[in-house]
């Protein structure tokens, strides 16, 4: 697996890539120094739906991940190099999971340190709100993850498709439909945030932790699978 | 020994269509050890078959088995299987030896580095293997797509139109290769959509039409057989009823027809007599061809390989 897993890093490493997502990764630290700073600083509650559940959850990070987890697979099939992976006789479950673990390794430190450094300066310092927002940061970027590096096997327009998704379902449909939520990632890692640090995030509507982390697992497991399932059953170009 | 060998590779009935399009068609064959050619127009459903028997594309209808066992979404099988696309894209980051040795490393090559120098040396480029492949030309990264294909000693080699991009030199040194890579047992399908490649190296010829198996055995045969096929040939000249009543004498030509636009359609079952013996009929009876072309969509391209050959 340490051959794919190292081919990807190297594939999804692009100098452009990295600088874009630096960039996207400070713009909420910057916000909150600068939010923070000013006379009419946000309340929590404002910084929270404004910062870390629209700006970081909603956008930042499912775009980042979406730039590298959908390129995973769909690089190599557009250049057509896919058949040297497919051609090796390696259960494929050998090249999935390393192509996800290097879409996480990528973009997870980018967001979960954008994440740690805007809930640090945001909340002073309280670990227990800085641990939450970091934690649910990197689940938000393996869930991403594991569901965009699918939609790059499905489709060659997964990046337009992804789009669609973080946009009109997870930025429209969801805020106004709750039903829509149960199909939300950025949901799913919201909930997690809430529910590791109820003092500072509570808010009903919201799942629990305990189905958080399990709607979590099943999700990522999920895309994984069906991951699995697409590479051992799609033609190969 | 007696006898034909065991097939390594036996196509039944497969058949593979793409919505409304169908890519191959009905084909059945077995291949053995030995060079086998894919010989076909561009178009002809070679790729989509070879493709099939390689289990990257599945089949619409029919079987396909490697070594009796079926090649879809078998991956031990692919230890066995070393396959080089038509697609000529490489990682262009990695050197031609870290990419050998990649794809060594997920064949799970024993003794890797040995096993790299030997496939590296098998297509002679040891002098450029540290070097990104992004600078390499077009023949030497199918050299060393080549070597990436021979690190894990297979038994089958399947070769989608590997000589692209080869020059004269490089040519000589593959056909040398592939000869030795057969003699010393192993089974290898090539595919070219050039008549004297096939030649060249193969024993055996499947010959892919339209997505069908027009023809198969020794290539003499193939040979004779397309030469013998009935075709239409369009002829336009400066006389055409005197041309045609000289090409009525031709012993291979069924029949002889002039359009109201003046050109001979000719009805015959030897192109290469016609090849021949038209111009030598319109020169003795000094009369100007203006264009020969055949009419029979299906048959262009053999009418084209023949013409070349």
């Amino acid at each position: 697996m340490g051959a794919v897993y190292l081919l990807t890093l190297r594939q999804l490493s692009g100098r452009w890539r990295i600088l874009i997502m630096t960039v996207l990764a400070a713009m909420p630290v910057i916000f909150a120094v600068l939010t923070l700073r000013s006379k009419d600083a946000p309340s929590v509650m404002e910084f929270e739906v404004a910062v870390l559940s629209a700006m970081l959850a909603g956008s930042i990070a499912p775009l980042v991940v979406l730039a590298i987890a959908a390129a995973a697979f769909a690089n190599e099939v557009e250049d057509r190099t896919i058949a040297n992976l497919t051609l090796s006789p390696i259960p494929r479950w050998h090249i999935v999971v390393p192509k996800l673990l290097a879409a996480i390794t990528l973009a997870g430190p980018f967001i979960v340190v954008s994440a740690l450094l805007t809930a640090h300066v945001s909340f002073l310092g309280d670990a227990t709100a800085t641990i939450a927002v970091t934690v649910s940061a990197l689940a938000g970027v393996a869930l991403y993850a594991s569901a965009f590096v699918w939609l790059g096997l499905v489709t060659t327009q997964a990046i337009g498709i992804g789009l669609l998704y973080i946009v009109l379902w997870e930025g429209f449909f969801a805020g106004f439909v709750s039903g829509a939520r149960l199909l939300s990632i950025r949901h799913y890692a919201i909930a997690l945030m809430h529910g590791m640090d109820e003092r500072r995030f509570a808010l009903a509507e919201h799942l629990s932790l305990g189905a958080a982390i399990v709607t979590s697992i099943v999700v990522f497991a999920g895309f994984l699978l069906l991951s699995v399932r697409r590479l051992r059953r799609m033609d190969i170009p | 020994m007696s006898g034909t060998p065991a097939p390594v590779i036996r196509v039944d009935g497969v058949s593979r269509w793409f919505g409304s399009v169908v890519a191959v068609s009905d084909v059945t064959f077995d291949v053995a050890p030995g060079i086998t050619g894919l010989l076909g127009p561009n178009g002809a459903g070679k790729t989509t078959l070879l493709r099939m028997m390689t289990g990257q594309a599945a089949t619409s209808s029919g079987t396909l088995t490697v070594f009796g066992q079926p090649v879809r979404d078998n991956p031990p099988l692919y230890r066995r299987l070393g396959v080089m696309s038509e697609h000529e894209t490489v990682y262009g980051f990695m050197t031609g030896r870290d990419f050998v040795r990649m794809m060594g490393r997920l064949r799970g090559v024993p003794a890797l580095e040995d096993a790299v120098d030997r496939a590296i040396d098998l297509v002679d480029l040891a002098d450029a293997q540290h070097r990104p492949m992004d600078t390499y030309s077009r023949g030497m990264r199918q050299r060393m797509r080549l070597a990436a294909t021979l690190v894990h000693d297979p038994d089958i080699l399947i070769l989608d139109e590997p000589l692209n991009g080869a020059d004269p030199r490089q040519r000589v040194h593959f056909q040398h290769l592939l000869r030795q890579l057969a003699a010393d047992g192993r089974t290898i399908v090539l595919s070219s959509h050039i008549l004297e490649e096939v030649e060249q190296l193969a024993e055996t010829v499947l010959l892919i039409v339209n997505g069908k198996l027009a023809a198969s055995g020794g290539f003499r045969a193939i040979r004779a057989a397309l030469n013998q096929r009935p075709y239409h040939v369009r002829v336009m000249c400066d006389s055409p009823r005197k041309l045609a009543a000289a090409i009525v004498s031709l012993g291979s030509v069924d029949a002889v027809n002039i359009d109201p636009d003046g050109a001979i359609v000719v009805l015959s079952r030897n192109v290469l007599d016609l090849q021949i013996e038209l111009p030598r009929l319109a020169q003795s009876a000094g009369i100007s061809l203006r264009r020969v072309e055949p009419l029979d969509d299906s048959l262009e391209s053999v009418f084209g390989y023949l013409v070349e050959g």
